[in-house]
């Protein structure tokens, strides 16, 4: 009897903690350092702002895949009451997708610091309208990485970059489409420069003809690749720029100042965004339509998003371009640390070459065309 | 009685075949549907057409690789479980012993890490080449591609294949080899004359098993070389993560299927023979 006592209150204590304490699940897709940002530093500083609740933070992969694995757990339990994840942090491609299909809530409304952001990655993702159900939590970008000694004057259009390639035969290395998304935003760069109308490409409307108007395009990269070397993922062009293999590569401007600062790769290394222009992306922070948190998913996501956490976390911390607009970060950053984030990329070539990636049915056809007639 | 017996034969084994039915079987159904699934539903050959256009080339890449890899296993394991039984030298076969199963511990994603920075043109074995002067600094080059992703195979499945071997030429009776030896034949033709050919079945499934395991890695082809031409595997992965393309990735699948398929033949037909004869 007392065995059966002990049991009962051993039960009923196991199904009543949930109640006294909440968790709060986000999962990230991304690299490591995104699930330890929310573990290490968002997590621990929303517990305390909130005593009694709990921060989960879980990793789905890096890539466009871990976004994917969010993604299909969504609709797996599209049917349940409600689903694992309170916030996601997900990448641009999914994020229109389950907009599509009725996966996100529409929250931004209830969230203060949604205001912040008025960039257009905001409100377009892809060529989806995502506005009200997405708040950008950085800004990433691509950009070409050189040796300084090495190349003295580093080409500043797509154009002076083949040329240079074909003079210095397997000194350019990229990491084909597979291998991660910098070698990705190389190719789109590529199709943008070459393949005619760039701005229908980022701004659609969308024509199945237009891919047949890039043949010449991708005949050229497909001659180019003869002399450029194909590197294994984002971390492998920075290893063969560190062990001086190569001399310029496409990298995330994020990743190139964070393995610089670990002393990863030598200070002669420097970036060039080239004309007319790189993709770069957002990840986005959003909230599942049946999470089970939402309002304490909604005061998550405006601590991550106000100015303070913006320039400590996101700047500071990772070398990213805040995901709210750049002004409401005065007066919360110190000089040096903006200005280090725009040594060698200017604000003004921000803004006129960072460029966002194509919509989705054109970036599919521009993968899809590369695998077959440069890949294959 | 009898029927009682087999009844609990048949509880018995449910657990097990329950779990390969949910496990196995369910999902190799539903990866084949797929594959055989157009856009509209429906039997379509669509997705092996677009399987085909697009990657025959790395279906014949990963084939020649995983084949080669094989070879080169295949000959380290006899070189290494030759020596271990046939060696006279106690500190070299003492050596060889301690050493040569150390790459079985050591996961694929592990193995392919070492050879990215071991293998690179400013690599760790370029650069003791150079400082032993072997090579000048110019004349050395990567190593990250089709040659890198031979060598990890090969240097992680060795001791596996080397492992069986050994074990199959230990228990060899050693009245023939000492013969052989005392009729005056060199160690060399003992071991391919007279050892290799009464342990071909067991070399035969080792290699079998190593076939199949090399054909299933993703991380070798993902991390040590670059992306065109690559791996069945890796293709399967990107079809899935940037597309969102079941049908493909599927149709990938069971073109896997059917070169494992090649090599689980000689496996059961090795099985059948050994077991047919008396």
């Amino acid at each position: 009897m007392r065995i059966l006592t002990l049991a009962c209150s051993l039960a009923a204590l196991i199904v009543a903690s949930p109640l006294s304490a909440q968790t709060l699940n986000v999962a990230s897709a991304g690299d490591q350092n995104m699930v330890d940002y929310v573990k290490d530093y968002l997590g621990p500083m929303f517990e305390k702002a909130n005593p009694g609740v709990k921060v989960v933070s879980v990793g789905t992969g890096p890539g466009d895949s871990g976004s994917q694995k969010i993604y299909e757990k969504l609709d797996a339990q599209k049917g349940a009451a409600t689903t694992d994840f309170d916030v996601v942090v997900i990448h641009q491609k999914a994020a229109g997708q389950m907009v599509k299909e009725g996966l996100l809530n529409k929250y931004t409304g209830n969230v203060e610091t949604a205001k912040l952001a008025t960039g257009d990655a905001a409100k377009n993702s892809l060529g989806t309208d995502v506005g009200g159900f997405v708040i950008p939590m950085f800004q990433s970008q691509t950009a070409l990485a050189y040796n300084a000694d090495m190349v003295k004057t580093p080409p500043a259009t797509f154009a002076e970059l083949a040329d240079w390639a074909r003079k210095n035969p397997k000194q350019f290395g990229y990491n084909g489409i597979k291998g991660g998304m910098s070698g990705v935003s190389f190719v789109a760069g590529w199709v943008y420069a070459f393949g005619g109308d760039a701005e229908k490409l980022m701004k659609g409307p969308y024509d199945a003809a237009t891919k047949t108007s890039w043949d010449k395009a991708f005949a050229d990269l497909k001659e180019f690749n003869k002399n450029a070397v194909i590197t294994p993922g984002n971390a492998g062009t920075l290893d063969m720029l560190n062990r001086g293999e190569i001399a310029i590569g496409p990298v995330w401007v994020d990743m190139f100042y964070s393995w610089q600062a670990d002393g990863k790769l030598p200070p002669n290394m420097k970036l060039k965004l080239v004309s007319p222009g790189m993709p770069g992306q957002p990840m986005y922070y959003a909230v599942p339509e049946k999470s089970a948190q939402k309002k304490l998913a909604e005061a998550f996501i405006a601590l991550a998003t106000s100015p303070q956490v913006q320039a400590d976390g996101i700047v500071k911390k990772f070398n990213w371009y805040p995901g709210i607009d750049a002004k409401n970060l005065e007066g919360k950053l110190d000089k040096a640390a903006w200005d280090k984030l725009f040594t060698d990329v200017t604000p003004a070539e921000l803004a006129q070459n960072g460029k966002p990636f194509p919509i989705a049915p054109y970036f599919n056809d521009i993968l899809e065309g590369y695998e077959k007639k440069v890949a294959n | 009685m009898s029927l009682s017996q087999r009844n609990l034969a048949l509880l018995l084994i449910a657990p097990g075949l329950a779990l390969v039915a949910a496990l196995f079987l369910y999902p190799l159904c539903f990866s084949l549907i797929s594959a055989f699934t157009g856009p509209q539903g429906g039997f379509s050959l669509q997705a092996f057409g677009k399987a085909w256009e697009l990657y025959s080339g790395d279906v014949v890449f990963t084939v020649v690789i995983v084949l080669a890899s094989c070879f080169f296993t295949g000959l380290a394991a006899i070189i290494i479980a030759g020596t271990l039984t046939l060696g006279e030298n106690r500190w070299i076969v003492g050596t060889l012993k301690a050493l040569y199963r150390w790459p079985l511990f050591i996961p694929f994603i592990v193995a392919a890490q070492c050879m990215r920075t071991f293998l690179a043109k400013n690599g760790l074995m370029n650069n003791s080449f150079v400082s032993l002067g072997l090579i000048e600094p110019l004349q050395a080059v990567s190593y990250l591609d089709w040659r890198g992703i031979i060598a990890t195979f090969v240097w992680k499945q060795t001791p596996f294949v080397a492992l069986l071997l050994a074990g199959a030429l230990a228990s060899l009776d050693r009245a023939t080899l000492e013969a052989g030896r005392n009729l005056g034949a060199s160690r060399m033709r003992v071991l391919v004359e007279l050892a290799l050919p009464q342990v071909m079945p067991q070399l035969l499934v080792a290699l079998v098993l190593s076939f199949v395991t090399m054909l299933s890695v993703l991380s070798v082809p993902m991390m040590v070389a670059g992306s065109q031409p690559t791996m069945l595997t890796v293709d399967m992965a990107f079809r899935i993560n940037a597309y969102g393309d079941y049908a493909t990735a599927n149709a990938l699948g069971v073109i896997t299927y059917l070169i494992s398929a090649g090599a689980a033949i000689i496996y059961l037909k090795r099985g059948m023979a050994k077991e047919n004869t008396p």
